[in-house]
């Protein structure tokens, strides 16, 4: 008799948590969120710590927070801070909110060029915009103010951009593409047959207007100031060109000032309870933000036809419509670069005259200390190429555990991932600083070098790299997946063969995107670097701060240079994929 | 009621401008239930939104009532909104940021429209009475199901007292059962109401069920129009033969034709029938059901044939066969108890009067 032997079924279950891919990926997304907790954790820790770091005695107590309670430059600071965020929100859906409306629901001519200047002025960096705008209306040497006093004979200059109003103007003007973006897309996503249906309910144009396209409208609109109100709170640029020097400071620029001060020793505790105070602010308004992007996403309802919206006719309205966004185009962008470009071929500052134009020369473009720009270049172009890169795979590997897998947790994964949206990031730049230097310097001496920047720019674009990787995750149909599978593929098979080539529009375009914001990141740069780590952002600084204004317009030009191709490129991909948007 | 005389209308895509209507004409009587049946892409529902004023057309003339609100030779141009006329979209178009009162009371409230509080409420209630959602007034309208926001959506287009009402496909989001009651439901209100109701639909079965008239329309044309009965068993082509109900269509030539009969020489043989058509060569058509089981061994007729079953679908209350005679294939369908299995000759009659030839040219 033979034995009959039965073999044990060999019941392997797919993807299932052994699979090293998925424990790598894991790894990795754990990792991630510890430094993401990390860097938040040092800076609560801190508020709450007397001394300074690194000694070893300390005791617990609100010290840091009665210190900056009292200091009045404080509370200055934050109501500074409060105008300029809601000035630059005016400003910014003033010229956005119109634009997009005229893009999206008027038959206006010229669609192309509307959304190729949006895209421009998108990726102006804030930095140059702030120089061209101070050269414009600087008290004593502004175009406009010497203009106004030779000519119409003003005792003093007539405007003044160092203002928190005029702080707001300059950085609404920089935020009014993403304006336009965000709120085109609402616009974009609504049913148009809800308006139609008011038409056949006999509403008028203005009634249907007033009643049923914004009210739809009004989550997403909302959700869109939120944002940017967000941005501006956090903004660097622009108040640190405009405002520095004119001891004008708001959130960010005086959270830099209290850790690094030219005189005194730096006050990281009153800093960090600064930035707790300002994480709870934070917390707060990305709840209220959720909670206008869930009801905006329940308006946007998916039709079975695909009609297009009726779009209005503008007829004779498109003359002025065009005139607008013109103005708004030269406003933002022409502008700024064009006092750009005449101040780096100056040897100083000046009126144009017959004079000043037989003195336009390019010593400063030549006289530029080429070993620090050449030092900037080489670590930007280092950073422009592994930030998105490392962000991406990150972010693949944190969508692949939010979406696709079912381990318990997940959802705090995408709640961590978010955070960097909703703080600011120069808190995270503070949270590196204080790791770095003081807590693990010996064991992983990064400080200083441009490792930090790579691990911190990363950290501050998992918000942005998440959304697109897992909106392009929830996209691809699980089955396409799950086929492969059948076929007898392996994991890292499948994300090889069939997710990212499928999801490879997307990647492409979020790659564009991060390494055209690293490649005018200043705040974070501000914040983390020390000598060799240098960037380009932060040399045109440097000579800004340190009076080379003529060289700091030549090396801002340099960069914009730099940057058109880059800005062609992504433009040709955002149009090819459809896609188009906010940081 | 409703008066449309050589519309056109194209769109302008990109490049060259794609004709979506080419020359509709038609003429609804008040109170007729008036369908537009064709597949996608026909141009009926364009026709429907130029109606509806949504879509602005190049060229032709629309009367809703009385009122001219379209006429391209005298520049009359009606808004949508000042047409009086009441719609209902195939997404329903539910505002879900209004209750379910409040979707209803909408059109009562415009400045020309507007009516004293008390009676605005009696209205509103009785129009959701209508649909049978006045228990449900004060629920926000997206918890509504598929059903119920399909029967807010018409008593939203009704609560104005229309005198015209359109139907954009109402029915293609409800599940099969729910459809069926809403095919008989909506035809009783428009009839009770005496609303004059233009219907767009590509489902030939709610067409031939709800309507007094059908219009069938194909490549932006209205190729027929007639009672259902008429559309069903005079077809006047191939297209329309085969698009309302079904039918085999059989390729032949016209022997001899004379008071309203021919003779046709097909691939099968020579087959008396209907003459509906012109030319000599003509297609046949006869519907599945129409096709007549004969006795095998009895004595040879007039378009009596013999061929083998190719297969059977059980269908339950009937049996369809796929019959093969020469290189010709039939299909037949058949009381269960006379059904043919695979494999089996049978012999069959096409009854002449069934039996239509039409020209062979659509």
């Amino acid at each position: 008799m033979t034995a009959i032997t039965i073999e044990p079924p060999k019941v392997r279950r797919r993807f299932r948590k052994s699979e090293p891919l998925a424990i790598a990926m894991l790894a990795c997304v754990a990792v991630v969120c510890l430094i993401i907790l990390a860097l938040l954790g040092v800076v609560l820790w801190l508020s709450v710590v007397e001394g300074s770091p690194g000694v070893e005695a300390h005791s617990y107590s609100l010290n840091n927070f009665a210190e900056m309670l009292t200091d009045h430059r404080i509370a200055n600071v934050l109501v500074d801070t409060l105008w300029f965020s809601v000035v630059s929100l005016v400003v910014a859906m003033a010229f956005g909110l119109p634009a997009a409306w005229l893009a999206e629901r008027t038959n206006i001519r010229g669609k192309t060029l509307l959304y190729t200047m949006m895209t421009i002025g998108m990726i102006i960096p804030g930095f140059a915009a702030a120089m061209g705008w101070l050269f414009l209306m600087h008290p004593r040497i502004g175009l406009l103010n010497v203009l106004a006093t030779r000519t119409f004979g003003f005792t003093s200059a007539p405007f003044d951009i160092a203002t928190v109003v005029g702080m707001g103007w300059v950085q609404g003007l920089n935020l009014a593409p993403l304006a336009f973006i965000m709120t085109a897309a609402v616009f974009g996503a609504m049913d148009p047959s809800l308006e139609e249906a008011a038409q056949m309910s006999r509403a008028n144009p203005l009634r249907t207007m007033l009643r049923v396209t914004l009210p739809l409208a009004s989550p997403g609109i909302m959700a869109a100031a939120i944002y940017i109100f967000t941005i501006g709170f956090a903004a660097f640029d622009v108040p640190v060109i405009i405002g520095w020097s004119n001891r004008i400071f708001t959130f960010s620029t005086f959270l830099y000032l209290l850790i690094s001060p030219q005189d005194v020793l730096p006050k990281y505790g009153v800093a960090a309870a600064l930035s707790t105070i300002v994480m709870i602010l934070a917390a707060a308004l990305s709840w209220w933000y959720g909670l206008m992007q869930k009801r905006s996403r329940r308006f946007a309802v998916v039709t079975g036809k695909a009609y297009r919206p009726k779009l209005h006719k503008l007829g004779w309205a498109a003359y002025p419509a065009w005139a607008f966004l013109g103005i708004f185009f030269f406003l933002s962008t022409i502008l700024p670069i064009v006092l750009l470009a005449w101040s780096s071929s100056l040897p100083f500052f000046q009126m144009p005259s017959a004079m000043a134009f037989k003195l336009a020369s390019f010593n400063h473009y030549r006289s530029l200390p080429w070993d620090l720009v050449l030092t900037g270049v080489s670590n930007t172009v280092i950073l422009m190429i592994l930030t998105p890169t490392v962000t991406l795979l990150v972010s693949i590997a944190f969508s692949w555990a939010v979406i696709r897998s079912k381990i318990p947790g997940r959802a705090f994964f995408d709640f961590i991932a978010f955070l960097p949206h909703a703080i600011p990031s120069i808190i995270f730049g503070v949270g590196a600083l204080l790791v770095t230097l003081y807590v693990v310097q010996r064991a992983i001496p990064i400080y200083g070098t441009i490792w930090i920047l790579l691990l911190v720019f990363t950290i501050t674009r998992i918000s942005y790299a998440t959304r697109m990787t897992n909106s392009g995750f929830i996209q691809l149909h699980t089955e396409l997946e799950e086929s492969a599978q059948m076929s007898g593929a392996s994991m890292p098979r499948v994300f090889r063969r069939i997710l990212v080539p499928l999801l490879s529009p997307t990647l492409l375009y979020a790659w564009l995107w991060i390494a055209l914001l690293t490649f005018r990141e200043l705040t974070l740069a501000a914040i983390l670097t020390s000598g060799d780590n240098t960037t380009l952002p932060m040399v045109v600084w440097g000579l800004w701060q340190g009076g080379g204004l003529g060289q700091a317009s030549a090396l801002a030009m340099i960069m914009l240079a730099a940057m058109a191709p880059l800005i062609a490129l992504y433009w040709m991909i955002a149009r090819r994929t459809g896609l188009m948007a906010s940081s | 009621m409703i008066r449309i005389e050589n519309l056109r209308m194209s769109y302008r895509s990109g490049g060259a401008p794609v004709p979506a209507i080419q020359d509709v004409s038609l003429d609804i009587e008040p109170g007729q239930f008036y369908t537009l049946l064709g597949p996608s892409g026909c141009g009926k529902t364009t026709t429907l939104r130029c109606v509806a004023g949504l879509e602005e057309p190049d060229s032709g003339e629309i009367t809703v009532g009385d009122k001219l609100v379209f006429s391209s030779n005298q520049g009359a141009w009606v808004p949508p909104y000042r047409r009086n006329i009441g719609m209902v979209f195939q997404s329903y178009a539910i505002w879900p940021h209004m209750s379910v009162f409040e979707n209803v009371a909408f059109p009562l409230k415009n400045d020309s429209t507007r009516v004293p509080r008390e009676e605005m409420r009696k209205r509103v209630l009785d129009a959701l009475a209508l649909v049978k959602l006045d228990a449900y007034a004060d629920r926000p309208a997206p918890h509504l199901s598929g059903g119920q926001q399909q029967r807010l959506a018409l008593a939203r287009a009704l609560v104005g007292e229309p005198k015209v009402l359109l139907l954009d496909e109402p029915l293609s989001n409800l599940d099969a059962k729910l459809r069926e009651e809403m095919r008989v439901e909506l035809r009783e209100l428009a009839k009770r109401l005496n609303v004059t109701t233009l219907f767009v639909t590509h489902e030939q079965l709610e067409a031939l069920t709800m309507s007094d008239v059908v219009a069938v329309m194909k490549d932006g044309r209205i190729i027929q129009s007639g009672t259902p009965a008429e559309i069903y068993s005079q077809p006047r082509s191939a297209f329309v033969a085969k698009f309302i109900g079904r039918s085999n269509i059989i390729p032949g030539r016209v022997m001899d034709r004379s008071q309203g009969e021919a003779l046709v020489q097909t691939s099968l043989g020579q087959i008396r029938c209907r003459d509906g058509g012109t030319g000599n060569e003509v297609v046949l058509a006869v519907r599945p059901e129409d096709v007549k089981i004969v006795p095998t061994g009895t004595p040879g007729a007039d378009n009596v044939f013999e061929g083998h079953v190719e297969r059977s679908l059980f269908f339950g209350e009937c049996v369809e066969s796929v019959v093969r005679v020469g290189d010709v294939s039939l299909q037949l369908r058949l009381h269960p108890q006379d059904a043919p299995t695979g494999g089996d000759v049978i012999r069959f009659r096409l009854p002449q009067k069934r039996c239509l030839a039409l020209s062979a040219d659509s």
